[in-house]
């Protein structure tokens, strides 16, 4: 009678996996994260008032307890988790932006709201789709910077875990963050 | 650009941030050394970042929810705008979303249609339409819907209106074959709705069948969304004799194929509009409600267009057999490409339209009684759905005028045959969003279902008794699928008043879905509101309301329990559904005392229970012939009389006969089977208990006290497991009730098994203290495994709580007793020797046992048997009598009492 939930041990396996570098086990682990922070959304919605936001940490806190068998993985890696859940997020997100039509306006990457944060809304969901362009673009000059934007922006990790995660003083993320959002916005800008 | 310059960007870019802005020229001047491009890209990332501000600093999720939840484009599902709640997705079309939703302050259904953002770009536009869809609304026209509100919250505009239980004319006339006065009588209320706003100089520019509702049950019909075009179409040219395709290009998203049917040519010019506008767009309904068929058509927007500006529309006559001159001239009249040639006053067609279907109706009155020969037997009844073929041309819609002279009278003979339609519409639409539902997901059949009380929303708390009862009866009917685990009314009823968190509730109660609802009850008026919700995903799948009125209740109860059936995709026999559809014609004010009897009988406390048995006796008195009342008064007096509260000598006969009464009137009724079985097993008449209970679970496999008493009854006869499991099934089924717990453990303690239900009654008395059953049954546990001290204790718990019985104190002497305290023992003794009160012979054997009384046992267990003492039942479970057993008196007896020694 309980909800349907994929076993955590099945997530905590494909995760290993996918850290070892296997491909497929990130295809298999998608849908499952996906499945879960859907329903986890969809909970937070119902309870939050509309137009709150979401805590970020507690949504994937929560579908990291859910999916994660605590017992099996060592603590450690739950910056692990946050950094692939990170990948993970983007790849949900852009993906759903893409699959719903939310046609790109003006061919290109096109116009882009620049505002407060990135307000993902079927309009805003070409805006996501652009910055996903983006960040691919910045990857191929900068690795680096192109990681902490995604663990930043789309894993919602703090300076501090995305330095830890990565391996990087905070002031060397900070510093990198500061440049990469600089060169984002103007990619994003430029086009408009 | 190569990895070098990147780097040496990256450096420059920190440096230059270092300093002040007005300092940072220099330093590129300086440290770029002329590369131009290193400069420029430099300081491009530098203004970048001044501008960026707060851009993606906050993390895409914080906002992601809103769109993974989108997904099931819902986008709206369960949440609120302003203090409307959203029920469910109604429609999508181009001028936005439709939800069914709630209206938090008034407590009513509204219908709440979300504008897409593109349509309010244009403040002037928004205004005029604004005041128009007010001055429409002010005109309180029947046939004009009721804007509530049109508003703005949270970033969406909207407009609220009364929510009508229809469909659009479209599915209206496809779902059914109308005859031509009935099709009449919609454009008669369309005309006339406009007629009225024309009058109040509107125009509502965009009639189509998409706007405008016909309510299922009655046909009656509203027009939808006056003015609202305005906001879509383009703003009138002079250019009057601009190519259509020209035109169409320039207007925005929303402008669909389905309004360039019904576009007048002036509409299609892109010319002002005004009233005649209307007149030419109801023409085209009309001609096609009538024909099928619009009177313009094309493969494309553009070739509508095209044939709406040029060609003249077919004859109806060419589709449809027998159409009246006077209907083929009224249309043509209206779809004139000159609107100085139409109909000036849409007056003048609600006019003709009436006057036609008055003339058509007299005909067809003269021709029904000139052939008599027309029987009920050849043509179906008014009212009856007949599915349309898809093929359009096959359909003949305006019928022979004899046809339409059957039907006619038939409206006038057989109104109550509408009953009957509305069940079988109600039905096909269930059935119809069931396979459309489930076809496109794979998910599992729901096997269980709790129904929680429905809220009494009426300000009369009186009407409480209505809206128990409602979902009670919702329950009983459910309860006899035995596919479909329901929950028992005592567990449902602790989310009685509470606001429901669907999930956790269903976790509770283990669960799949859930069955909530709303009762209105205004002077004779009465609503009643029912949603059912997956509670797996939180998911509604269906809601409807009702306004049954007073004597149709049960009828629509049972029809809501049908629906449900067939929402949790139950593959019912054809038994169970005519089970299902079954309910007790009975008088309205009998049934209404019937459920104010279960109301207070559910409250618990004697006077509770005192007053149920004066409500069922008052109900038995209007209708001498409701089995379910007797039923009920049964349980009552048995209850009342196992309680000590009645005489046993008096009331159990009439237990007994009520019993009996409620199953000759009625043998299919578990409720019924369950009395008599209590009384057969009270009058240790085992097999004829056994008999009834069985009888009662094949009925309702539901019934949870069913499963109670049949445990109780196993456990007294020595097969304990069946019994462990029986009433652990009972308690599955009505996990929250008080007894739950309390009846798994006794039964427990029956199998003398101790230890577990000694843990679980400590847990039940931290939760629930001042509970004496439950000590009580702690004491007896206590005694049983020797444990006298705080058998003793337990006992004086249960003093102190209010539960001091004779029996009571016949265990406590018992405890004292077997702890040594001869003394206390046999004062407790003399006390009840020569007490007023009566006690109990064959609980007194326990304690003439305890202090080693054997003569005195005995012959207190004769006295017992000749007082048919209920307490023999125990003979052969309850160990106090241990020491009797080798005794061949005590086989004796065992065996008088039909149990095996």
């Amino acid at each position: 009678m309980t909800i349907p939930s994929p076993s955590t041990g099945e997530v905590t396996q494909l995760l290993v996996a996918w850290g070892d570098g296997s491909q497929a086990a990130l295809d298999q682990l998608m849908p499952l994260v996906h499945d879960e922070l859907r329903r986890l959304a969809h909970r937070y919605m119902r309870r939050e008032r509309p137009g709150h936001t979401l805590q970020t940490s507690a949504l994937v806190d929560e579908a990291y307890l859910k999916l994660i068998d605590q017992k099996r993985v060592h603590w450690k890696n739950r910056t692990h988790f946050f950094a692939i859940s990170a990948q993970l997020m983007r790849r949900i997100l852009v993906d759903h932006a893409r699959s719903h039509h939310y046609a790109k306006r003006g061919g290109g990457a096109g116009k882009v709201s620049l505002d407060e944060a990135m307000i993902v809304s079927p309009e805003r969901g070409a805006d996501l789709m652009a910055l996903d362009e983006a960040l691919t673009s910045l990857a191929e000059i900068d690795p680096r910077k192109s990681e902490i934007v995604e663990m930043r922006f789309f894993g919602g990790l703090s300076v501090e875990e995305t330095a830890e995660a990565l391996k990087l003083s905070p002031r060397t993320v900070m510093r990198e963050w500061s440049m990469a959002k600089a060169w984002l916005y103007r990619a994003l800008s430029h086009e408009s | 650009m190569n990895p070098e310059q990147w780097q040496r960007i990256n450096r420059l870019y920190h440096s230059a941030l270092e300093r002040e802005p007005a300092r940072r020229g220099a330093f590129l001047d300086e440290a770029c050394g002329g590369d131009e491009s290193v400069r420029r890209e430099v300081e491009s990332l530098i203004a970048a970042k001044e501008k960026a501000g707060s851009f993606i600093e906050s993390p895409a999720y914080e906002v992601a929810a809103e769109m993974l939840v989108g997904d099931q484009k819902q986008s709206l599902g369960g949440g609120s705008i302003s203090h409307y709640k959203i029920i469910k997705l109604l429609g999508v079309g181009g001028m936005g979303e439709v939800y069914l939703a709630h209206d938090n302050s008034l407590g009513r259904q509204i219908a709440l249609k979300i504008l897409p953002a593109y349509f309010m770009k244009d403040d002037d536009r928004v205004r005029r339409f604004k005041r128009e869809a007010r001055a429409v609304s002010t005109l309180n026209h029947p046939n004009i819907i009721t804007i509530h509100e049109i508003g703005e919250a949270q970033g969406k505009h909207f407009i609220a209106t009364e929510y009508i239980e229809g469909e659009t004319l479209r599915q209206y006339v496809a779902a059914r074959e109308m005859k031509l006065p009935a099709l009449l009588d919609i454009a008669v209320q369309v005309a006339d709705a406009l007629a009225s706003a024309h009058e109040a100089g509107i125009t509502h520019r965009d009639i189509k069948p998409e706007n405008i509702m016909v309510r299922r049950r009655d046909g009656y019909t509203k027009v939808l969304d006056f003015g609202l075009a305005k906001l879509t179409e383009p703003q009138s040219t002079s250019a009057g004799l601009e190519a259509p395709t020209k035109t169409l290009l320039k207007t925005e998203p929303g402008m669909v194929m389905g309004t360039a049917l019904y576009m007048s040519p002036e509409q299609a010019r892109g010319l002002a509009v005004d009233a005649r506008t209307d007149m030419w767009s109801l023409g085209a309904v009309l001609y096609e409600m009538v024909a099928r068929r619009a009177p313009f058509d094309g493969a494309s927007t553009s070739e509508i267009l095209v044939s709406v500006l040029e060609k003249d529309p077919p004859p109806l006559a060419r589709y449809s057999r027998g159409v009246p001159a006077e209907l083929e001239r009224i249309a043509t009249k209206g779809l004139r490409k000159d609107r100085d040639q139409r109909y000036q006053l849409m007056k003048d067609l609600v006019l003709d339209l009436k006057s036609l279907k008055a003339r058509l109706e007299f005909e067809a009155e003269m021709e029904r009684s000139a052939s008599p020969e027309i029987g009920p037997a050849a043509t179906p009844p008014e009212g009856v759905v007949v599915a349309q073929p898809a093929v359009k041309t096959t359909i003949q819609a305006a019928v022979p005028t004899s046809n339409v002279g059957y039907v006619v009278g038939k409206i006038k003979r057989h109104k109550l045959g509408m009953i009957a339609v509305v069940a079988a519409v109600v039905m096909a639409i269930a059935t119809y969003a069931y396979f459309s539902y489930f076809s496109t997901r794979g998910n599992a059949a729901i096997s269980s279902v709790a129904v929680l009380p429905f809220v009494n929303v009426s300000n009369d708390p009186d009407a409480e008794y209505l809206s128990d009862g409602i979902s009670g009866n919702l329950i009983n009917s459910l309860s006899q699928l035995p596919q479909l685990k329901v929950i028992a009314r005592g567990s449902s009823s602790r989310y009685k008043g509470q606001e429901i968190d669907a999930p956790e509730v269903a976790r509770k109660l283990g669960v799949q879905a859930l069955v909530t609802g709303r009762v209105v009850r205004r002077g004779d008026m009465l609503r009643i509101e029912v949603e059912l919700v997956d509670a797996r995903e939180n998911r509604h799948l269906w809601g409807d309301q009702y306004n049954p009125r007073n004597e149709d209740l049960l009828q629509v109860q049972a029809e809501i329990s049908r629906v449900i059936a067939n929402k949790l995709r139950l593959h019912l026999t054809t038994g169970e559904q005519q089970q299902l559809a079954k309910h007790e014609t009975v008088d309205v004010q009998a049934y209404d005392l019937f459920l104010k009897g279960r109301s207070s009988w559910d409250k618990g406390r004697t006077e509770d229970a005192k007053k149920a048995v004066e409500y069922f006796e008052r109900a038995i008195a209007i209708d001498p012939n409701y089995a379910p009342a007797y039923a009920e008064l049964s349980h009552c007096y048995s209850d009342l009389v196992s309680g000590s509260i009645l005489d046993p000598k008096e009331f159990t006969p009439k237990a007994e006969a009520a019993a009996r009464k409620a199953l000759e009137l009625d043998e299919g009724l578990a409720e019924a089977h369950l009395a008599y079985g209590r009384i057969r097993l009270y009058a240790w008449d085992w097999a004829g208990a056994e008999r009834e209970l069985k009888r009662v679970l094949e009925l309702n496999p539901n019934l949870s006290a069913a499963h109670a008493l049949y445990a109780f009854y196993l456990g007294l006869v020595g097969q304990h497991e069946q019994g462990i499991a029986m009433i652990k099934r009972a308690r599955e089924l009505d996990p929250l009730s008080i007894n739950a717990n309390y009846g798994v453990a006794f039964q427990l303690s029956l199998a003398h098994q101790y230890d577990q239900p000694i843990e679980a009654l400590k847990r039940s008395l931290e939760l629930d203290p001042n509970n004496p059953l439950v000590s009580r049954l702690l004491g007896d546990i206590y005694l049983a495994k020797g444990m006298y001290a705080e058998a003793i204790g337990a006992y004086q718990e249960v003093i102190k709580l209010g539960g001091d019985s004779p029996g009571t104190q016949i265990y406590l002497g018992a405890a004292y007793a077997k702890s040594g305290m001869r003394e206390q023992a046999q004062a407790i003794l003399r006390r009840l020797e020569i007490s007023e009160r009566y006690i109990s012979p064959g609980e007194l054997v326990v304690l003439y046992v305890a202090l080693g009384e054997r003569e005195k046992a005995f012959a207190s267990l004769e006295r017992a048997y000749a007082a048919h003492d209920s307490q023999l039942m125990f003979l052969g479970v309850d160990p106090s009598f241990d020491p009797l057993r080798s005794d061949p008196r005590f086989k004796d007896i065992t065996r008088r009492v039909g149990l095996t020694p």
